[in-house]
């Protein structure tokens, strides 16, 4: 399928195909959740449920660490001003 | 005064001089000069010499004027009221902090032991004259730290420590007082009984008693000025405080130089650090004024009790009561009219009140407050209550006073508060505020309003529905065929809304009205089109612009989706339009394959399994046509509309079912890929939720084709594929989607095809059976959810059927073939009955050591279990009930036993493990209560 035949005109349209869907998102502040989609809009805010967030600390010091902190929510609204990519899941 | 390090003195006199209006045409002395003779200093010209007259003997104005300016002295009104206005301000800011040290203040401290002064006069017990309401008793501390606090920086310490002396000095005056005035009375009461006329001793007693209750009544009043005066003080400086602060938007100065930051800066340093001198001594003052308080009650107590037993009770009587008032009224009277300047803030505004943006009325109810606290004192004191009462009611007085002063604090929050917000008062004209809303309403109106409004119709739909009203009313104004405004879903009750929603329809069409006019004037000036440079159509340009111009296609009819899914209902044209092609040649190459018994393979279109971008593609479209058919459904006109119409819309109606007939992909062969793309469509949790929508407007031959094809497929289905993992007992994120696909599944797409299941006959369940266990691994079906709870399903719906209680009886030969069909399933699934338990299944699961260990839940997993073998021995013959029994046994004992034994958790889990076991035994004829241990 070509992209016209696909309803696909714009970039948003791609996210439109992930409603329900579970999601990969990358946020600032080194964070990244995945969730199901329920809704987005040109904003790029969202709103998701089952969400798993995964927070990077880098501890400073010589021995440079990253740890990760996890946390989980059931719904979430993600404010659009902090999403840098959806995604589908990586399917393994 | 040294007001900027000048010599305080020749200000001064050059204020006098001119104020005085002399000696204007004097030479100026040259003070510097050596030839100065030093006789300047002799010279009278400093017009001091009548300062001690005019003012109460305190040499210095500005300095000594402090507690004990005599208020009521009818001399030079204005120049008092000057000086007494500019007072405070004059101490708190404009005072440099490193003035050289006053060359007055060892005057004004001189001026309290002077014998001149009011306060040793009435020591003195002579000349108390009504005309002075103010007592220097209080004054000299607070006088004198306030003049010592001034003189530049000073540590806590040392403000303390002068507090302390302050108190110290104070007390010792008041014992000084106290003695002096013992022993005043004491001579005076010995030389009264050597008097022998009763009633010149009584007079005497009478006033002596009406002077000292003027006394106290005096002093009451003067603490309640002190305390005003700092109140105003205190206020004002906040107010200006804040005004410095907080400058209103519009009246800020559009640069403001360094140095008058500067300035400002200091000057609230200032403020703050006179605030909190003034707070240390108000305290002071209220300390001090208990003592003397405390110190008079004594001293009265002494005078009642050496009082002589043969005199008369010394309280004074109504009449001199009465009497007294008067004379005080009189007096207060006299004093207004004398000098109004001289009052302040007594009973109209003082000079500063008059300065004040805003007149503080709890001020004056405190002032009320107090003073009505003060009277009541005094006539308690006159009824002689006992001093515990008294005591007690000081106390309360003093909560009150709090109390008030709390309020106060409060209410000048509020009030600077809403001053503060004023200031953006009246900053909108109704016409500005009748433009916005223009604005905002106007960007509600839209073509489809239904539409737009979609969820919060659908939801108001349902709400209506459930509280039994008619769900047909759209909540949407409608103008004509131009657009309307959703009115979103309705709220309960309030008079308000209604209000609200007359007023924005009456906007709304006048907006409308509006457009439409301009409309047609844009009309009238088409004349203007090729001129060189653009007309604008827009009259507001404030409206929000649209930022992105996607071309919405040229759909022409009106599109029930969300405006931005118009894209999708063009493409989708074009899509079927391909598809339909597509399909065509599918459906021919389909019937040769039907005719050629799908013999020669290689006319089969095999094709990739549709990926998952094409899955979710084909959804969206579904969805888009699902809402399509939805809104068409909705739009079904009414058979009085005519024949014409009501076809047109069936047509519309037919084409969009058939849409989304194709774009399910049910009629592509079932070899076409694996999974098949229909079975490839439900492994998204959207496409297993929108089936129940799509099919309910097929017919029961699509059904029955759709039925068909999903039984054949079944075990391609990823809840059949996938439900391995669910007997895992870990959590993992792949776990837990099985599960909630596993769920839709079970609420949706089980849903949809119940019905035709129900109202299946014999033949189908049985050909539908058949084709479950064709080709196909039926016990991994069977130990999954959803394929135990389809061969439930068929399993009832033959016990139905052979009850008798369907239309159409079955032929025997349909009997033989299902008997065929059953004995091949129990045959199949006879090795697998312990393992299709989800419980005996997890146990493998468990660590080895400890395989009994309880898994929360697991009876009511294993609950459809029972239920599918409670059907399977319905059907079943004999034979078959002891493969089932012993097969089971050991199941049907581990429950049992675990439910008598009392190896559970609770009383619920007993009742249903034993609910389960009763479930199967039941259907064989047996009970567990029958089973014994």
């Amino acid at each position: 399928m070509d992209g016209s035949s696909t309803g696909i005109q714009e970039p948003l349209d791609l996210i439109r195909l992930s409603l329900s869907e579970r999601v990969f998102v990358k946020l600032r502040g080194d964070r990244e959740m995945t969730g199901i989609l329920h809704a987005y809009d040109g904003h790029m805010n969202l709103i998701l449920s089952d969400v798993e967030e995964k927070i990077m600390i880098v501890n400073e010091g010589e021995q440079a660490t990253v740890s990760v902190a996890k946390r989980k929510m059931d719904m979430l609204f993600v404010r659009g001003d902090g999403v840098i990519l959806v995604s589908p899941p990586s399917r393994t | 005064m040294s007001f900027f390090g000048f010599e305080e003195k020749t200000l001064e006199r050059g204020r006098d001089n001119r104020r005085l209006g002399q000696d204007e045409d004097l030479a100026v002395y040259d003070w510097g000069e050596e030839n100065y003779d030093g006789l300047g200093d002799a010279l009278q010209e400093d017009h001091d010499d009548f300062n001690d007259e005019t003012f109460g003997g305190a040499g210095d104005v500005g300095l000594a004027i402090g507690k004990d300016f005599d208020f009521s002295t009818p001399a030079l009104p204005d120049r008092d009221r000057k000086d007494f206005a500019r007072l405070p301000i004059t101490r708190a800011e404009e005072r440099p902090p490193h003035s050289e040290p006053n060359i007055a203040t060892p005057l004004a401290l001189e001026s309290i032991w002077d014998d001149k002064s009011a306060f040793s006069m009435r020591l003195n017990g002579s000349n108390r004259t009504s005309s002075s309401p103010f007592l220097p008793r209080g004054e000299s501390p607070a006088v004198s730290s306030q003049h010592r606090q001034q003189s530049g920086i000073r540590t806590l310490q040392e403000i303390e420590a002068e507090m302390r002396a302050s108190v110290e000095q104070s007390r010792q005056e008041a014992l000084l007082q106290q003695r002096q005035q013992q022993y005043y009375l004491e001579q005076r009461l010995l030389q009264k009984q050597r008097e022998e006329e009763e009633l010149l001793r009584q007079e005497e007693e009478r006033e002596y008693q009406r002077q000292r209750l003027l006394y106290q009544q005096e002093q009451a009043q003067q603490q309640l000025q002190l305390q005003r005066l700092q109140q105003q003080q205190l206020l004002h400086q906040r107010d200006q405080h804040q005004h410095r602060r907080t400058p209103p938007p519009r009246m800020l100065p559009v640069s403001q130089s360094p140095r008058f930051m500067e300035h400002q800066q200091r000057q609230i340093l200032y403020l703050q650090q006179q605030q909190e001198q003034q707070q240390l001594l108000r305290l002071q003052q209220l300390e001090e004024q208990l003592r003397i308080e405390e110190m008079e009650r004594q001293l009265r107590s002494q005078h009642i009790s050496s009082a002589p037993p043969d005199r008369q009770p010394s309280g004074p009587t109504l009449a001199d009561m009465e009497a007294l008032q008067h004379q005080q009224l009189q007096e207060r009277l006299r004093q207004r009219s004398q000098s109004p300047a001289t009052r302040p803030g007594s009973h109209r505004p003082a000079p500063l009140e008059d300065t004040l943006p805003y007149l503080p009325q709890s001020i004056q109810l405190q002032q009320r407050l107090l003073s009505e606290m003060a009277q009541a004192e005094l006539l308690r004191e006159i009824q002689g209550l006992s001093q515990i009462d008294q005591e007690a009611l000081r106390v309360e007085a003093m909560r009150k006073i709090l109390e008030a002063e709390k309020m106060e604090e409060k209410r000048r929050r509020k009030a600077s508060k809403i001053a503060h917000m004023s200031r953006y008062n009246d900053l909108m004209t109704q016409s500005d505020k009748d433009f916005i809303t223009r604005i905002q309403v106007s960007q509600l109106v839209s073509q489809d309003p239904y539409a737009d409004d979609f969820y919060a119709q659908v939801y108001g739909a349902i709400v209506r529905s459930r509280m039994g009203l008619s769900t047909d009313d759209e909540r949407v104004l409608k103008f004509g065929a131009s657009g309307g405004v959703a009115l979103g879903a309705p709220t309960k009750g309030g008079n308000r809304r209604p209000n609200a929603m007359q007023r924005m329809q009456q906007q709304v069409e006048r907006i409308v009205s509006n457009a439409r006019k301009r409309e047609e004037e844009k009309g009238l000036h088409c004349n203007l089109q090729g001129a060189l440079g653009k007309t604008s159509g827009r009259s507001y340009k404030a409206a929000p612009r649209q930022l992105l111009q996607v071309d919405s296609g040229s759909a022409p009819s009106s599109s029930p989706t969300l405006s931005h899914a118009q894209p999708h209902a063009h493409i989708s044209k074009a899509d079927s339009i391909s598809k339909s092609s597509d399909a065509a040649a599918n459906a021919a190459r389909m019937g040769r394959e039907t005719l050629s018994n799908g013999n020669n393979g290689e006319e089969l279109v095999r094709m990739e399994p549709l990926t998952q971008r094409e899955i979710l593609v084909t959804l969206e479209n579904m969805y888009d046509l699902v809402l399509n058919v939805e809104q068409l459904r909705r739009d079904q006109p009414m058979p009085e509309e005519g024949e014409e119409v009501l076809e047109q819309w069936r047509k519309d109606f037919d084409t969009l079912v058939d849409k989304m007939w194709t774009l399910l992909k049910v009629m592509l062969p079932l070899g076409t890929s694996t999974p098949h793309p229909f079975i490839s469509l439900l492994s998204a949790a959207k496409g297993k939720k929108i089936l129940p929508r799509v099919t309910r407007h097929f017919d029961q031959h699509r059904m029955n084709t759709l039925l068909t094809l999903l039984i054949a497929c079944f075990s391609q289905l990823d809840v059949i594929s996938q439900a391995a993992l669910l007997d895992t007992l870990e959590d993992t994120p792949e776990r837990a989607d099985v599960e909630r696909q596993t769920q839709a599944f079970l609420s949706s797409v089980l849903q949809s095809i119940l019905p035709i299941i129900v109202k299946g006959n014999l033949r189908l369940v049985c050909g539908l059976v058949g084709l479950l266990m064709h080709g196909q691994d039926t016990v991994a079906i069977a130990k999954s959810r959803p394929g135990l709870a389809l061969l439930t399903l068929f399993l009832t719906r033959v016990e139905v059927i052979k009850q008798g209680e369907v239309d159409e009886i079955p032929t025997h030969e349909d009997f033989a073939q299902w008997q065929l069909m059953f004995d091949h399933l129990f045959q199949l699934l006879t090795p697998e009955f312990p393992l299709l338990f989800p419980s005996t299944r997890m146990a493998a699961h468990l660590p080895r050591d400890q395989p009994h260990v309880n898994i929360p839940g697991i009876d009511s997993l294993d609950q459809p279990v029972w239920q599918f073998l409670a059907a399977l021995a319905l059907q079943a013959s004999s034979t078959q009930h002891q493969i089932l029994v012993s097969s089971l046994r050991e199941k049907v004992l581990d429950n049992v036993l675990s439910a008598k034994k009392g190896w559970v958790v609770d009383e619920e889990e007993r009742n249903t493990k034993l609910a389960n076991v009763d479930l199967f035994l039941h259907a064989l004829g047996l009970d567990s209560s029958q089973i014994t241990m």
